[in-house]
This record gives structure tokens, sequence and C-alpha cells, in this order.
């Protein structure tokens, strides 16, 4: 009995490792944002967004600290932080969603829906992402566009500014994915 | 029985949702609080700030004072005096600055450095440190303090201020600042007058919203000048900033706008009387001079 025992649990465990190796993960993701004005054009990169997918189940996760992007001016990181992001307050942004008909085995580029739920200066709301996901064997890449309202994330931004800041940011993000081990 | 135990166990490892993963994944990386204090001056005095590498600041500094029973007609005010400065980030952490005040004809260059960060998330130094070293040329004897020192020769004319510079972000709103100073004189025109003189600077502000915060500050001098009196340097004021530009509003009974100059050799307490009462205003332009590539 305890043999068989043993058994079992080697197999949970063996069984284990194949989910895990259904994730992929990237830490060195990209996501840049641009607010184009005729006032004024800033431009932001982070270069260390956290992202994993779980092909088996379809989700995608993304966590990354605001204080990380980088900008132009240093002047402008800090704004950034202090007057309009609070990163004190709000350190992450995430996203978590599922990829809608997302097909893991095909190898090549498709185009999926991302749909889930983007979170902001602690403030959650749910958006559609069209993603360009290319399979080269065992890694994933996933690249597209979107584009957010600074009005729905509650960033107050005061009148006089008003014309130097877009009301609508586009967000552009760029993950390369390779197997997660624990 | 053990069998559904373990089961149980395994299934609610996977079952763990995807951003707690990643959470753990984050590198420990130090994270430094950022923005203590915006500007380069608390509001009257500097604050641990350095600019960043690259910036150029173009700042003028301004004074307004009213003179008692002024028979004259002046507009608004009957006094001013500006200070016109440039200040460098020669790195993220050294600051370069120097300028030259108008009405009290005193010249002076310093330069700034940040010895420690404050640590945002726990570990590491819980307070930020600057060191500050000045040193300033009195070009013309300036009423009341006509005599403090003597003015025959270059070296007659030379003051210096050592500044260390504490302070820590309490909330992001709050932060607080302790300055102990060191100033030295070249000269004393009277031998009771110190030559060597120390202060204590406290200062903190707090954050209204996002671009505007009251800032106060208080110079305490411990030996002051014997043969004349002075009076402790007093500010309460407004910061505000705006994309390139920052403004800062004081009351204060301050005139100048060297460290040697308004920490040992105000002239007045504060009060509203005129002659008394000094309306302050910072205007600072940044100029990035090497911007990053994205």
């Amino acid at each position: 009995m305890n043999k068989i025992i043993v058994l079992l649990v080697l197999l949970i465990h063996l069984t284990d490792f194949e989910t895990t190796s259904d994730q992929f993960i990237t830490r060195q993701g990209q996501i840049s944002f641009f607010s184009y004005t005729s006032v004024e054009n800033i431009e932001a990169r982070n270069n260390q967004v956290l992202s994993i997918i779980d092909i088996s189940k379809s989700e995608i996760a993304v966590s990354m600290l605001m204080n990380a992007f980088v900008f132009k001016k240093s002047l402008m990181h800090e704004h950034f932080n202090e007057s309009y992001i609070e990163s004190d307050l709000y350190p992450k942004a995430t996203f978590e969603g599922n990829i809608i008909d997302f097909d893991p085995l095909a190898l090549g580029i498709q185009t999926k829906i991302i749909k889930g739920k983007l979170t902001i200066r602690g403030i959650t709301k749910d958006i559609e992402i069209k993603t360009t996901i290319e399979n080269n064997n065992g890694s994933y890449l996933l690249t597209g566009d979107f584009e957010v309202a600074v009005q729905d994330f509650d960033i107050k931004i005061p009148p006089i500014l008003a014309p130097n800041i877009a009301k609508i940011i586009s967000i552009t993000f760029r993950f390369e994915y390779q197997t997660y081990e624990k | 029985m053990y069998f559904f135990v373990v089961m149980g166990f395994s299934t609610s490892i996977n079952a763990q949702d995807l951003l707690s993963t990643l959470e753990k994944e984050y590198p420990d990386t130090p994270q430094y609080e950022i923005a203590t204090f915006k500007a380069s001056r608390l509001s009257v005095g500097h604050s641990i700030e350095t600019r960043k590498k690259g910036i150029l600041e173009i700042q003028a500094f301004n004074r307004y004072w009213n003179i008692p029973n002024y028979r004259g007609q002046s507009f608004i005010v009957d006094k001013l005096s500006a200070r016109i400065a440039l200040e460098y980030g020669i790195s993220d952490r050294l600051t370069f600055g120097a300028g030259g005040s108008t009405l009290d004809g005193i010249f002076d260059g310093f330069l700034k450095y940040k010895l420690l960060r404050q640590r945002s998330n726990g570990k590491g130094s819980p307070i930020s440190m600057t060191l500050f070293q000045n040193g300033s040329y009195r070009s013309k004897r300036n009423r009341p303090f006509v005599d403090v020192n003597r003015f025959d020769e270059f070296g007659d004319k030379l003051a210096f201020t050592s500044q260390l510079l504490f302070a820590r972000k309490f909330t992001p709103q709050f932060s607080a600042q302790i300055t102990p100073t060191y100033i030295h004189r070249s000269s004393s025109a009277f031998a009771e007058d110190p030559n060597n003189q120390f202060a204590i600077g406290i200062g903190g502000r707090y954050k209204l919203g996002g671009h505007a915060s009251i800032v106060s500050e208080y110079y305490y001098v411990i030996n002051p000048l014997k043969s004349i009196n002075s009076y402790d340097a007093f500010s309460l004021g407004v910061n505000w900033e705006l994309s390139d530009v920052m403004l800062q509003f004081q009351l204060t009974n301050t005139r100048a706008m060297v460290e040697d100059a308004f920490i040992t050799q105000t002239p007045n307490n504060f009060n509203f009387k005129d002659g008394n009462f000094v309306f302050g205003f910072n205007a600072i332009f940044v100029l990035h001079l090497n911007q990053k590539q994205l």
C-alpha cells in the first residue's frame, strides 16, 4: 500500500511538471506609451515588464512597475510618477485576461483578441486588445497596440496643461516568452 | 485518505493565478524615493534635491519689501532684490550652481552632492543625505550689516557655508528636513563677532494635490552676531510646478538669498510690518541638455 502511495505522489509530481511547462514567461517585456499633441510629444518606455502566459488555459497576465518607465526628459519621469500616476500609492499596473480562440500548437503567426482586466492606479477596466502571436517552436512572441483614455483611470491633469497631454494614450507592447521554470 | 490530501495540495498550487506567480518574479532591485522635495530650494534654503544629469536650471529669485515711513512713490513695493543663477547637474548626484544678487552684490557658487538616497521598499537607508558647500564674495557693504566684516582685501569679503542636509519622505505628501549648518566668515570688523557660526535649519513640505505644496522653513542660529541684532530666518510658502517651470512663493523675513547672508544676517523679525515683511518669488526654468535615448 505504501509503495502505491509513493508511486501516486511521484505521478502527481510528474504531472505537476507537465502543467508548469505550459507556462511561458518574459522578464524583459517592452511597453511603450505615446501622447501626441500639437504642443508636445511625450514618449516613455518600460523594458522590465513581467508577463506570463498559460497556453493550456489560454491565460495571460502582465505586471510592471510604473517607475520603471524611462522618459527622454528626467523631469517628465518625476512628474509622471509624482503628479499623475502617484506611484508611491500605486506602484504597479497589472493586466490579466484570456486569449480568445488561441491555438498554442499552430506554428507561425496568428492574430487574436485578448479580453481582460487592466488595472492602473487601483482602477480596473475591462479591455480588449488585438495581438499578433508568433509561435517559434517553443517560444512565443506577442506584439500589438491599444489605446487607453486618461479619464478612465482618474488621472488628474490641471487645465493649464490639458493641451500638452493627449486624452487618448496609445500603447505598444512586445513580449518574447520563454518556457517558465520555477 | 493521504492520497486525497496530497492531490488537493498539488491542485491548489496549480490553481494559483498567474498574477501572483509574476509577483514573485520581481527582481530584488533597490527602489529609491523620488522627489522628497521638488526644487533645489525647500523655500529659501537648499533642499536635499540635486538636479539630474544634464539638467540646466535658469533661476530668478526675487524678494520684495517696503521701507517703513518711506515718502517716495514707488510702484507696489519700495525695494527689490534679485538673484540670477544657473544650476547644472554634472551627474545625478552632483550639482554645481553659481549666481549673483543685485541689491547686496553677493556672488556665490556651490557644489551639492547627494550621498545617501532613501530606499522606499523598507530596506536600506531610511533617510536621504546631501552635502552642501558654497563660497560667497561680498562686493559691497550692505545695510544694516555694513561693519560685520572688513572690506580691505579680497579675502576679507569671503564667506563659506557647509551644510549637511538630512531629509525623509514620511508619506507621499509629507517630507521633513533638518540642516546642521556651519558658516565661516573670513574677516570680522569687531572682535566680539564670531567668525565661525553654527545654525540648525528645519523645514517641511506638505503636498496639496499633484502640483502644489505648502512649505515652511526656519533657521535657528546658535551663536548669533554680537555687534548688531540679527534674527532667525523664517519662511512660509507655496511651491508650484508645471511642466518645465517651477514657481516658489514665500512670506518671509529674509532679503538675501545666499546662505551666509540670510541665515546669520537677517536684520528683522518675521511679521507683517513695513520693512519686516518680505514677499519672495523664485522662478525656475528647467532645460534638459542631454535627453535620454529610448
